[in-house]
């Protein structure tokens, strides 16, 4: 298991995906239904994040009226934010819609 | 990740990923929801880089992914397609 | 002094026969050992994956993480089927 990083542009650990995304604008899958696309300014071996310019979506489940279950997405904008790498579940350079 | 009896011959979990590297994947997470594609790189707590990858949520294709880096403490199995 | 058999040494005995895995929450495995290390993550063949709704999801060969593994059970086929 234990690759020789050769500094080349293919992963040969899955934390060099993220060393890749540096200064990049980075999509984050977190634990409860949250999303972050924001620039990684920094990481660590935790997946502790520093993120800037960060656009946060969070997916609220709602009964309206009839009982009925809807999704809600409430989003929040923050210029610097420090994500607890425990919560990470994905990380994936470039946002996808 | 070392179990010495049958080592490196893709029956035992290191030799199983050195197996699959480069090959199509599914991976499950805890939370159900499935990632498929090319797998690029695993490390010893089982954090994930997948190349080509698609989400399914309750079996429903919801996103793509060029690159994506899935964190190992949420990954039920990796099952080689 | 009897002699005892170590837990893992019992999973030792298992690699190349069916196993039956519960998994901590409603999932379960089985399917025939291939391997395992010392955090107990498994390489199984043939699995069939047991849902907690009943589905029954097949699969060829498959490491499992060994992070959520509850209860392992030689010789086991999963749970009674239908």
């Amino acid at each position: 298991m234990a690759d020789i990083d050769d500094g080349t542009s293919a992963p040969a650990e899955p934390l060099d995906l993220v060393r890749l995304c540096l200064d990049e604008i980075v999509f984050v899958k977190l634990r409860g239904d949250r999303e972050l696309k924001g620039r990684l300014h920094a990481y660590d071996s935790h997946c502790n994040l520093v993120l800037g310019d960060v656009e946060e979506t969070v997916y609220v489940v709602e009964e309206d009226e009839d009982e009925e279950e809807v999704v809600k997405t409430v989003h929040k904008k923050s210029e610097m934010m420090f994500v607890r790498g425990d919560s990470v579940v994905l990380i994936s350079p470039q946002a996808s819609p | 990740m070392e179990n010495g009896a049958n080592a490196g011959d893709g029956r035992d979990p290191s030799g199983f990923l050195s197996e699959i590297i480069g090959s199509q994947v599914t991976v499950k997470l805890n939370s159900g929801v499935v990632y498929k594609g090319e797998l690029q790189s695993v490390d010893g707590y089982m954090n994930i880089a997948l190349e080509k990858t698609e989400e399914h949520i309750d079996g429903v294709k919801k996103r793509s992914y060029g690159d994506a880096f899935v964190r190992g403490n949420n990954v039920m199995y990796i099952s080689a397609d | 002094m009897a002699s005892q058999l170590l837990p893992l040494e019992l999973i030792d005995k298992c690699v190349g026969s069916k196993i039956w895995v519960v998994m901590k929450g409603e999932k379960e495995f089985s399917g025939t050992l291939l391997g395992f290390d010392d955090y107990v993550n498994m390489v199984l063949e043939d699995v069939t994956e047991f849902d907690y709704e009943g589905n029954h999801t097949k699969l060829s060969k498959i490491l499992l993480n060994g992070n959520n593994i509850c209860m392992l059970i030689p010789g086991g086929e999963g749970p009674a089927s239908e």
